[in-house]
This record gives structure tokens, C-alpha cells and sequence, in this order.
């Protein structure tokens, strides 16, 4: 795998090459945090910040997309639902974190799982080029080590670049990933060898710690009835913000919109914290307590997943959900929960039922 | 409402209240015409219009 | 205001032992600095989990809606009084069952305010005698807390519980030299279209999140105007239009009872200032009708009563 060093002053005339073949998007400054956008003519990406507030899941699954069209107007598409036209051209995603390049990877476990494909999620994720940032200095609200990633983790990238002050050391990882360096021009080699110091001292850097060993272990229906939940979900105010910053999340809602005679098929992200998330056609809400939404959020992403994929926690452990969180629900304290449940205490054997 | 809605961009002028009993017919007919002339001086309505969803 | 945290602990050991209440709703330390976490008790022993400081801006009136439970106590300051007073004037609560343990408020701490001072990630914030120091991994800087309270904190002039069955502390000095409608002014004075611009682009970061609403005690509707589907007042996608409609119709719901606790803004995940909306339907109730919602149990919301001296001049 071959390592380039793209000296700091080469940076932004790579940019302006890759414009030329590629879309760009990368972290760009609002308010006092940064989201991904993207790129306009001459923007570079935020590369200073910590990690984004919103993840950038929205690049390949944005809020509300439009899927189909139809009109009831007389003409050639009368009554006909048409894919509506989208710009899947080259994409380069710059600076996108390693938890974040592996919560893409968690997700596509879900949309491209044999049976089934989003069509949509795949061909915006399949048109992008992931040129990751490495993370030397970590928040105390990240946990990837803990969560199947880590500051240097390459999972879901295409090149990993990493800052060593007046160059960055950039870490080829696919053919993806070389096209994108030979389109910029990067491609003075180098010796990688720094990054692997680098690398143990991001992830002593870490110091949030959660333990997840239990997990697969742990029967399913006694975490279900523990009796903790009560005490977790109280504060819980069934927002949606968990759910929309945290880049493994993948639900959403499709709806038709319709004007007159025309309509539009459209699908936004939705969160199974929202009450009705679960509600059938018939009224009946298997869902209806705020105790039972939480409790399935949280053993979805640490049990059901799990279970299902035999891939570690559906959590990459990028810390946004604690950040965000009006009421400081901690996933990490509720992990630890679920990970020390006392079996002992559910043995339904000994306890001679 | 109307104070919210002024304080929200809605031109001063385009919301208007009155109460018009269906025995009142000359006086809906004054309101409606006063109405008309006002909201056509300001011009058509460009906020809070929504054509179709303006999404990705 | 942390001498409080021994009074409310203690008070709530109280009543949970001589049975007077089967639960306490207050905070407990949360796991990040400026952060606390709603929570209730129900073991005189656990009251040791309570605590009180000046990041306690979450309304807890908001955990109080359709309780079934025959005595609950629960923790309130100025505001979150004022929001259990109007909880009961619109039946989603009894006053019989409460026990409210008074907290006169001093402020709390605007923790957005304090983060874009700080030049690095926070590790850890402390009060004490008015001033809050700030520690990052590099340095520390201290600010007097009047400069670094939330915006509504700043102009409060309802700090001491309006309804309460026990008090943690004496009432603490009214403020009377602020004005809490200076914002709204200045949006008042601007043309329709620096308005129509200047929500625009307040509104623009909003993801329908819906956290401003759901921490909002106000906002209890089963099923709220957004989730609708027959009919389907509004769309549920970004579309700004749409994401517009949400707030002045939000805004719109809480007018004449909003008591301005600044839970919508602190809940916001990306902190838009919502209260700018509401702020002027409070100023609104307060020029037409002279009425500021929650200070009394004894009088009727404004919109809920007619009075034929009610303004009406811009009725034709």
C-alpha cells in the first residue's frame, strides 16, 4: 500500500485539479461547529475542527430526497411514476473520520444485503471517493476503540491522510482511492513509517472506554425485561436528535407529496423515538411508551445488531449522541448497563420457575 | 397571528380581519374591494408559498 | 445555588420516607460538563443522586404530564413554576398531586454561549461565588456568570417559584432593570423583507429533530400538528418552507403560554434561537392583554377567556 506526501502548500492546487473529474464536499464552518457541504469553487475543507456536528451520512442518504415523479396531466408521462434525474457524478468525500467511514460500512451491511438494494443509497455511495482524516486528537466523548474503529481505523476509506504539521502523510488504500491521488497529482511517495506511531498515540488518546464483550453473550429476552430501563428512559424526551446526528442510523419514512396534479414520492429520515414511528394502519402502537422506543433504540445498536451481523455493536463510537443529547443520555453508561447485566439475577432455573 | 405572521416577513397589509355578518352583503363587498386594492399595491405574494418540496 | 443540592436532597429524603410523596422528579450529575440529567427516586436512600446547579435548564414540568401517580415531587424554579401552574389550569396534572420543593433560581449557564468562548474542547466547568471558570486542555479562563447565563436567564423576572410547598432557599432579589422583549424590538424594526430574510436564516440549520417541541412542557399534544395525516397540514420533509410552517405554527400553539424557560433553544441541537418567535407572542399577550401565562391559579389563561374590553382594533 503505498503512502504519498502531499506537502501543505501542493494542498489546495490538488483540490482545484480534482474539481476537474470530482464533486467536492468536506467539513465547512456554521455557527461554532462544522457540517459537511459542498465544496464551493475555491473552499477548502475545515480540516481543524473536531468532527462534524451532524454526520455525513447526509451525503449518501441526504434528509429528504426525492425518489419519483408523476403527473396526472395530460402527455407523453401521463399517470407514469419516473425516477426523478440525479447527479451521481464522481464525488470526493474530504476528511471524513474514520468512525464515520466505518459507520458507512455498518450501513451498507443494510443496504446491499443480497436479497435487497437501495438503489438510491448505493449509487451516491458507490460515486464517492473516501479520503479519510485520521484523528490525533481525540474528544473525551470518543469511544471507537471501544466500538470496532479507532483514530487511524480504515474501514470504508479510500486514502487515509494523516497531519504531520507542514505535510500530510496520505495512506492509499483502493484503486478508488489511487485514481483520486493521480487525478490531484499527489504522487511524490513517501515512507510511511511515522504513521504507525502516530497511530498508537491517537489511540492512547482515547480515554473513553466501554466495555461490549458481554454482549453477544447476554440472553436477548433478559436484557429486554432488565429492570433498568425504567431509570434510563425518564429523562428521555423522544426527540429525534440521537437518531439524526448518529451516522449508523438508517431509518426513513417514504411519503408522496402532492400538488394539484402532479406528485412527488419523497423519503426523509425518520426516528423510531418518534411516537408514531411503529403505529400501524390500524391505530395499534407496539411502540407507545417512551420506556419501550428507548429500550429498542439502544438494543437494536447493542444486541439485535450484533446478534444479527456477528460485526461488534452497531455504534462506531463517534460520541455525537452524547454531545447532542438534551437530557445527557449517555450510550456509554447504558452500554455498560446492559454489558454487566447480572444473568444470575434472571436465571429463571434457579430461580425454580 | 396577523402580529406573528408580520413579524415573521409578511408584508404589513396582506392579512386582514373583519367581521362580516351574511346579512352584511354591502359591507363585504366594501371590505373585499379595499382588501383587493391594498394586496395588489403590495404586490404578489412570494412567502410561504410552497410549489413543491425542495428537497435533494 | 449549590448550597441548594444539600436542601433538596434533604427535603426529598423527607418526604419519601414519612410517605408523603411516591416519587421525586430532579436532576441528577450528568457525564459531560454543563450537563445534568433529569431523573426521578422513589428510595428515601437514593436522594443522595440529587443534585442542583447552574446547568439545570431543562424544564422539569415537562416529565409532569398525564402522571397517573397520587403524589409526586418534583424540583422547580421560577419558570418551571409558572409551567406547572399552567399544566394544572389545562388539566394534564392535579395540584393535589404535587409536592413542589421551590428553587429561587439565580440563572443557569448557557453552555452554547460558553463553548464557542473556549478555544478547545471543555473538560470541566466550575461555579462558585458568581463566576464560572472553564477548563479546556491548554487553560482555564474564568467569566463572571451574568456574562455567560442564557439569554432568557438574563432577563428573568420571575426567578422565585410562583407556587411551592417547600422552598430549598429564601427568595432571591427580583430583577427589574431588564428588558425581555429587546430582541423582539429589534426584529420589530426591521422591514418585512430584512424579517422574512433575517428567519430565513435562523431557521436554516433546522433538522425536525423536533427537540425544541418535545422538551418544550408545553407541547403535549397526542398526536402534534406535524404528525397529522388526515389531513396532512404540512409536509415532513427539509423543504424550508415547510421547516418555517413548523416553527411559527409551534410557536403559534404556545402563545400566552410560553413562560420563556429557554428549554426549546437548550434542547436544540444546533442551536437555533427559537425564542425569538415566541418571545413575541409572549410580548403580544403581555401589550393586548396585559397577561403573562402561569403566575396565578387563579386566572384564566388569556386566549382561553373573552373579555369584552379586549382589543380589537385590527378587526374591521
Amino acid at each position: 500500500m503505498k503512502v504519498i506526501k502531499i506537502d501543505k502548500t501542493e494542498w489546495t492546487k490538488g483540490l482545484d485539479a480534482l474539481r476537474g473529474d470530482y464533486r467536492l464536499f468536506g467539513p465547512v464552518k456554521e455557527k461554532e461547529y462544522c457540517n459537511f457541504k459542498e465544496l464551493a469553487k475555491g473552499e477548502s475543507p475545515e480540516l481543524d475542527m473536531p468532527n462534524t456536528r451532524l454526520s455525513p451520512k447526509s451525503l449518501v442518504f441526504p434528509q429528504s430526497e426525492a425518489m419519483m415523479a408523476y403527473s396526472l396531466a395530460p402527455g407523453e408521462d401521463q399517470n407514469i411514476c419516473k425516477e426523478v434525474p440525479k447527479d451521481y457524478s464522481p464525488r470526493a468525500i474530504l476528511g471524513i473520520r474514520p468512525c464515520d467511514a466505518k459507520a458507512m460500512v455498518l450501513v451498507h451491511m443494510n443496504f446491499d444485503n443480497g436479497d435487497y438494494q437501495d438503489p438510491y443509497w448505493l449509487n451516491l455511495y458507490n460515486a464517492s471517493t473516501f479520503v479519510g482524516q485520521a484523528c490525533d486528537k481525540p474528544c473525551g466523548t470518543c469511544f471507537c476503540t471501544s466500538a470496532g474503529s479507532g483514530p487511524y481505523n480504515e474501514q470504508g476509506l479510500d486514502v487515509l491522510l494523516s497531519d504531520q504539521g507542514d505535510h500530510y502523510l496520505a495512506k492509499v488504500l483502493t484503486e478508488k482511492g489511487q485514481k483520486l491521488m493521480a487525478a490531484a497529482g499527489w504522487k511524490s511517495e513517501a515512507d510511511g513509517q511515522a504513521l504507525a506511531g502516530k497511530k498508537t498515540a491517537a489511540e492512547t488518546a482515547i480515554t473513553s472506554q466501554v466495555s461490549t464483550d458481554r454482549l453477544k453473550s447476554l440472553d436477548t429476552m433478559e436484557l429486554h425485561g432488565a429492570d433498568f430501563w425504567e431509570d434510563i428512559s425518564f429523562s428521555c424526551i423522544n426527540c429525534g436528535t440521537c437518531t439524526f446526528v448518529c451516522p449508523t442510523c438508517w431509518c426513513f419514512d417514504i411519503q408522496d407529496e402532492v400538488y394539484g396534479k402532479r406528485g412527488v414520492r419523497t423519503r426523509n429520515w425518520d426516528s423510531c423515538m418518534f411516537p408514531i414511528f411503529s403505529v400501524h394502519t390500524t391505530g395499534h402502537n407496539p411502540r407507545g411508551t417512551k420506556l419501550q422506543r428507548l429500550r429498542q433504540r439502544f438494543m437494536h445498536k447493542l444486541k439485535y445488531f450484533v446478534d444479527k451481523y456477528d460485526q461488534g455493536i452497531m455504534c462506531v463510537g463517534c460520541g455525537r449522541c452524547v454531545q447532542q443529547c438534551p437530557v445527557n443520555i449517555d450510550i456509554r453508561k447504558v452500554c455498560e448497563t446492559m454489558n454487566s447485566l447480572d444473568s444470575e439475577k434472571f436465571c429463571a432455573v434457579q430461580q425454580g420457575k | 397571528m396577523k402580529n406573528l405572521l408580520e413579524h415573521m416577513g409578511i408584508e404589513e397589509g396582506r392579512l386582514h380581519f373583519s367581521w362580516i355578518s351574511s346579512a352584511e352583503s354591502t359591507k363585504f363587498v366594501k371590505v373585499v374591494s379595499e382588501i383587493s386594492e391594498k394586496v395588489k399595491a403590495i404586490g404578489p405574494n412570494q412567502h410561504f408559498v410552497k410549489q413543491e418540496a425542495k428537497v435533494a | 445555588m449549590i448550597a441548594y443540592t444539600e436542601k433538596i436532597r434533604e427535603t426529598a429524603q423527607r418526604l419519601l420516607k414519612q410517605c408523603q410523596v411516591e416519587m421525586v422528579i430532579g436532576f441528577r450529575a450528568g457525564s459531560m460538563p454543563m450537563m445534568n440529567e433529569p431523573c426521578f427516586i422513589r428510595k428515601p436512600e437514593d436522594a443522595g443522586q440529587l443534585v442542583w446547579d447552574s446547568n439545570c435548564g431543562i424544564n422539569l414540568a415537562n416529565y409532569l404530564t398525564d402522571r397517573k401517580e397520587g403524589k409526586i415531587g418534583i424540583v422547580a424554579k421560577g419558570c418551571d413554576s409558572r409551567n406547572i401552574v399552567t399544566h394544572i389550569l389545562e388539566n394534564k396534572i392535579k395540584r393535589e398531586q404535587l409536592v413542589i420543593i421551590g428553587v429561587p433560581c439565580q440563572g443557569m449557564i448557557d453552555k452554547r454561549r460558553i463553548t464557542r468562548k473556549a478555544p478547545g474542547e471543555i473538560l470541566e466547568v466550575i461555579e462558585a461565588d458568581g463566576q464560572v471558570t472553564v477548563k479546556t486542555a491548554t487553560d482555564a479562563q474564568t467569566y463572571a456568570k451574568a456574562d455567560v447565563m442564557q439569554s432568557n436567564c438574563m432577563v428573568c423576572k420571575h426567578r422565585n417559584p410562583v407556587v411551592h410547598d417547600e422552598m430549598v432557599a429564601d427568595p432571591v432579589p427580583e430583577q427589574t432593570d431588564v428588558d425581555p422583549y429587546e430582541d423582539v424590538k429589534a426584529i420589530e424594526a426591521m422591514t418585512s423583507e430584512e424579517k422574512w430574510k433575517y428567519f430565513d436564516e435562523l431557521l436554516a440549520p433546522c433538522i425536525r429533530c423536533y427537540a425544541c417541541r418535545n422538551a418544550c412542557p408545553l407541547c403535549y399534544c397526542p398526536t402534534c400538528f406535524v404528525d397529522e395525516a388526515k389531513p396532512q397540514w404540512m409536509g415532513k420533509s427539509q423543504d424550508p418552507m415547510d421547516v418555517r410552517t413548523f416553527h411559527f405554527l409551534r410557536a403559534y400553539h404556545c402563545a400566552g403560554r410560553c413562560t420563556d424557560c429557554g428549554a426549546c433553544e437548550r434542547a436544540c441541537p444546533v442551536g437555533i434561537n427559537m425564542r425569538t418567535l415566541t418571545k413575541k407572542l409572549n410580548k403580544d399577550c403581555l401589550d393586548l392583554y396585559g397577561w403573562e401565562a402561569g403566575l396565578s391559579l387563579d386566572s384564566r389563561p388569556a386566549l382561553d377567556i373573552y373579555n369584552p374590553n379586549d382589543p380589537n382594533e385590527f378587526i374591521k
